[in-house]
């Protein structure tokens, strides 16, 4: 989409060209030319006036992201704009840190960058997915800007007459030997072309990178990171301006619900009739399994689409374990030994070593929703020419835009992906769909028009991909002294990349393979690796196992279809920190030792021993043994308790603690306040960090009160929020975040992910503590509670 | 032919009078602010207010509403003048969306449309709410809760506060 800032911008802009030829002159491994002394085949031009998309590829609906002014764009009138595949999902990240890392580089104002292009495959140059966007991701940009920098630095030098070392670079004017000029300025009315180096593909999984060394501003020097901006695009949303992916209509667009099969393993035998007497303006399309009804009149297309529904006979299949039995099928009936297992990195010594006590338990985490606020929605327009246009929300846009081709059987060319705001879906889409794009296109295929898939509420929770579930055997040995001494973790789950759309696979066409070991990409694998990166630095013997599997039910499924899976927020990190924290603690308590400083005894990282120190302070925490002298497992009066978990996630250090109280005999548990310390990095916004380390703790909270997905021998049966319940507004503890940056940190720091895992672990350490049972599994609904304290 | 009364403007629209006025407001009208989120009045994301009370869009046929006067979150601004008497001025939003900017407020935002609504309403009848009337009035005061998948709930707390802020002092000063 495309994001005009406050003040709209003029036309010109700072254009850049594909090749570069030994006669350019290089800046860092960047060329730059003037057109008119550019040889055949040319090096890079800067070029005011050329309009955008002037940098536009050759034969492709794609720009060309060796040109700088694929990604940044000078205008005549000072401002900036830039370019990004990754999108938003709520993060603000490509609206306000990434507009902070790019004026940093130029050392411009922030303001000035007014234009945030994002995720349009014909429109923006890098793809790759929408993650970890101030990890690797904010390289791209950086680079770009620095290359761009330099450039300009450059040309400053020539045109002033001066050394390239006397030049100077300050809120956007540039100045040398007593001369000032802007960036516009500076390129204005010249013909030139930048090149930049890139590596990678385009419509890959990971996308472009932008390559080589430009120097980088020194973090020391830095004015724009580091401040509160504002995201710009909450006005547009809250005022009611912004356009969302479900707003977008095209002249001639039909309305379609689609009829999903019974179940995960269910072919359609008949589709139900039809009545065009009661439904004048609806149409019934079938493609193989994929069944849907067309309306001019969206209203008409629920009804039609719910009529059809009802007397549409699929076959029977019952292939799942059932959510009930799935802890037990995944402990005793899945044959781990068909994927080769994973050991980690940190694993070392011996863990048969002797021991004098020893903790071993079993802990699970059930298969989790993404469960976005909006269910799916996609327009798909596939002109008679076969060229496709689908507009969507997506975090991966020219992921799916491959996936589109493949599943048509054309060339990427022919695929434009255009994306808009849109709810947010939290990891579902990083490969690409988060359903129903598949489905519009073929759709409009068929009928010739544009047509609309919207997903109904049950759709969206029936036929989406999920977070995987997983278990984990800990076994924790102590020695003489209570401290650790041998630590033995295999954690064992289905993968969590399936990238296969389901309308493709409903409809019998190609796609990219399921999961599996002979899946030639390497994140499509169900190998288990070991997410969760190792912290007890002082355990001298550590053995950390990971099992894969394939997805439950794939197989069986006539379809293949079964429970597919997919990364969220955090994804297997969640799941394998939840156990080892948990076990810890319960450790801690085998010790008789406190939680925290029995974390503390075990770490020697600087970081980590700072972030609990203070922990400790900022969340008010009982130094004492666990559980609590008052503990109780019984009765009517509330008991409380305080836990704590922490997780090393992307250069990033976390520190939870939560204090929850515990109605025993009715098993209710309720959160009364988190506690979170963060060092992740360097702050590039403080305003939005701990917005969005605030809202991710309280997903977090959601997760370890509520959430499980519930599926009988065929179906996923949560098919709304009384089926899925998430976290009310009444239940939101206190969440107190306190920033604390490790003075000379030279990475960024994210916060979406990492604060919604550590809530889960630290609630269930505080549910030990309150009660004197261990929690071993989430969600720490009624029904399992009861069933714990009694156990 | 219904005659619906939709931010302030009379509306006639042809649709059959038993379809929820979600559909009408985006299909018929171009009011696009009430958001489809689950169809069945679980989540909040369609709310609008009916005569100044928060109903569920989705579920709500437009023959209960013919003659009432319809308020979605494009007509906030207009709301607000309206009751303070203030000059037409584009720029200008209503505190509550005033405040949702101001607190940075939204996600993803789905939801906060739903739950701007719900604060406009509450505000209007309780000018200085404490944290348990905002935290019932988005939680049990009505169908169902309102739902945030991003679980801004920390934020929308704040925003509220600082919504009945700015209503209290006549608005954005």
């Amino acid at each position: 989409m495309s994001t005009i800032l406050p003040d709209m911008s003029a036309e010109a802009a700072f254009e850049t060209d594909a090749l570069a030829t030994p006669a350019g002159r290089s800046i860092f491994g960047a060329q730059l030319n003037r057109r008119g002394f550019l040889a055949t085949g040319g090096a890079m031009i800067v070029a005011l006036g050329v309009a955008p998309g002037g940098a536009r590829a050759a034969g492709g609906n794609s720009l060309d992201a060796t040109q700088g002014a694929s990604w940044i764009e000078i205008h005549a009138d000072g401002t900036f704009l830039i370019r990004t595949g990754k999108c938003d999902f709520g993060q603000s990240t490509i609206y306000t840190a990434y507009r902070q890392i790019v004026a940093e580089e130029l050392s411009a104002p922030v303001e000035a960058i007014t234009t945030v292009i994002s995720g349009d495959t014909d429109r923006t140059p890098d793809g790759g997915g929408t993650f970890g966007l101030l990890r690797t991701n904010a390289l791209n940009l950086r680079k770009a800007a620095a290359y761009c920098r330099e450039a300009v630095l450059e040309l400053a030098a020539k045109q002033f007459g001066v050394p390239r070392s006397d030049i100077k670079v300050m809120d956007g004017v540039i100045s040398g030997g007593g001369k000032t000029a802007s960036y516009a300025q500076l390129v204005s009315g010249q013909d030139l072309r930048l090149n930049i180096p890139v590596a990678g593909e385009l419509t890959g999984f990971g996308g472009l990178v932008v390559t080589g060394h430009p120097p980088l501003k020194s973090v020391s020097d830095y004015t724009t990171i580091g401040k509160s901006l504002k995201n710009p695009m909450t006005r547009a949303k809250v005022s009611g301006a912004a356009l969302w992916v479900g707003d977008v209509k095209l002249p001639g667009m039909l309305h379609a619900r689609v009829i999903h099969p019974a179940t995960l393993g269910s072919t359609l035998v008949s589709a139900g009739k039809l009545d065009r007497a009661q439904f004048p303006g609806s149409k019934l399309v079938n493609i193989g399994n994929l069944l849907a009804v067309v309306s001019v009149n969206e209203w008409e297309a629920v009804q039609a689409a719910a009529t059809v529904a009802a007397d549409t006979k699929w076959t029977e299949w019952k292939g799942l374990p059932g959510s009930d039995k799935l802890f037990d099928h995944l402990q005793h009936k899945v044959d781990w030994s068909e994927i080769a297992p994973v050991k980690s990195g940190a694993s070392r010594g011996d863990v048969s070593a002797p021991v004098a006590k020893v903790h071993a338990a079993a802990y699970f985490v059930p298969y989790l929703k993404h469960a976005p606020i909006g269910p799916t929605v996609s327009l798909a327009d596939v002109k008679p020419d076969g060229s496709v246009t689908v507009h969507t929300h997506t975090q991966n846009p020219q992921f799916l835009r491959r996936a589109i081709a493949k599943m048509l059987g054309k060339g990427e060319d022919a695929v434009v992906i255009r994306t808009y705001v849109g709810p947010g879906h939290f990891g579902r889409s990083n490969g690409g769909n988060a359903g129903s794009e598949d489905e519009a296109v073929l759709l409009s295929r068929a009928l010739g028009v544009p047509v609309r898939v919207q997903w109904m509420r049950a759709d969206d929770m029936q036929w989406s991909t999920q977070s995987s579930t997983m278990f984990a055997d800990i076994r924790i040995g102590l020695d003489e002294q209570g401290r650790i001494a041998t630590y033995q973790a295999v954690h064992s789950g289905p993968p969590m990349q399936d990238d296969r759309p389901i309308g493709a696979v409903l409809a019998g066409l190609p796609t990219m393979d399921p999961p599996g070991p002979t899946n030639p990409s390497p994140v499509h694998g169900a190998a288990m690796n070991i997410a969760d990166r190792w912290i007890y630095g002082a355990i001298p013997n550590v053995s950390e196992t990971g099992r894969g599997a394939y997805q439950i039910g794939q197989r069986e499924s006539p379809l293949h279809v079964g429970l597919r899976d997919h990364s969220m927020r955090t994804p297997i990190q969640f799941q394998q920190n939840l156990p080892r924290e948990i076990a810890m603690t319960e450790a801690a308590v085998l010790a008789g030792q406190d939680p925290l400083q029995f974390r503390l005894d075990h770490t020697r990282d600087e970081r980590f021993i700072a972030l609990l120190t203070r922990l400790r302070e900022e969340s008010g925490w009982e130094s004492r043994p666990s559980p609590s002298p008052r503990a109780s497992a019984r009765g009517k009066e509330v008991v409380r308790g305080q836990g704590v978990s922490i997780m090393l996630r992307d250069n990033g250090y976390w520190a939870c603690a939560a204090h929850i109280a515990v109605t025993p005999d009715t098993g209710e548990v309720r959160v009364e306040r988190l506690t979170l310390v963060v060092d992740p990095g360097i702050v590039v916004n403080p305003l939005q960090l701990r917005r969005q380390v605030q809202a991710g703790a309280l997903m977090g909270v959601s997760q370890a009160l509520h959430e499980e997905v519930a599926f009988d021998e065929g179906a996923v049966t949560s098919t709304d929020w009384f089926g899925y319940p998430i976290l009310t507004m009444a239940e939101a503890p206190d969440v107190k975040v306190v920033l604390a940056p490790h003075a000379g940190a030279d990475v960024y720091g994210q916060g979406s992910e990492s604060a919604n895992a550590l809530a889960s672990p630290a609630i269930a350490g505080a549910f030990l503590d309150a009660t004197g049972r261990p929690a071993r599994r989430i969600p720490l609904r009624p029904d399992y509670v009861k069933a714990m304290l009694a156990g | 032919m219904t005659t619906l009364l939709v931010n302030g403007e009379k509306r006639a629209v042809k649709a059959a009078a038993d379809t929820p006025l979600l559909y009408v407001l985006r299909n018929e009208l171009g009011v696009m602010t009430p958001k489809f989120g689950c169809g069945l009045a679980q989540c909040g994301a369609c709310s609008v207010l009916v005569d100044g009370e928060e109903v569920r869009s989705c579920i709500m046929p437009i023959s209960v509403v013919g003659g009432k006067e319809v308020t979605t979150v494009d007509g906030l601004p207009a709301r607000w003048a309206k009751q303070k008497g203030l000059p037409h001025d584009p720029q200008r939003l209503h505190p509550v969306q005033e405040a949702w900017d101001r607190e940075q407020a939204p996600q993803c935002g789905i939801c906060q449309f739903g739950m701007m609504i719900k604060v406009t309403e509450l505000l209007e009848h309780n000018p200085k709410p404490t944290d348990a009337d905002i935290r019932e009035a988005l939680t049990t005061s009505g169908p169902s809760p309102h739902l945030c998948r991003c679980a801004s709930y920390a934020a929308i707390l704040e925003a509220t506060h600082h919504a009945a802020q700015l209503m209290a002092q006549g608005g954005v000063k």
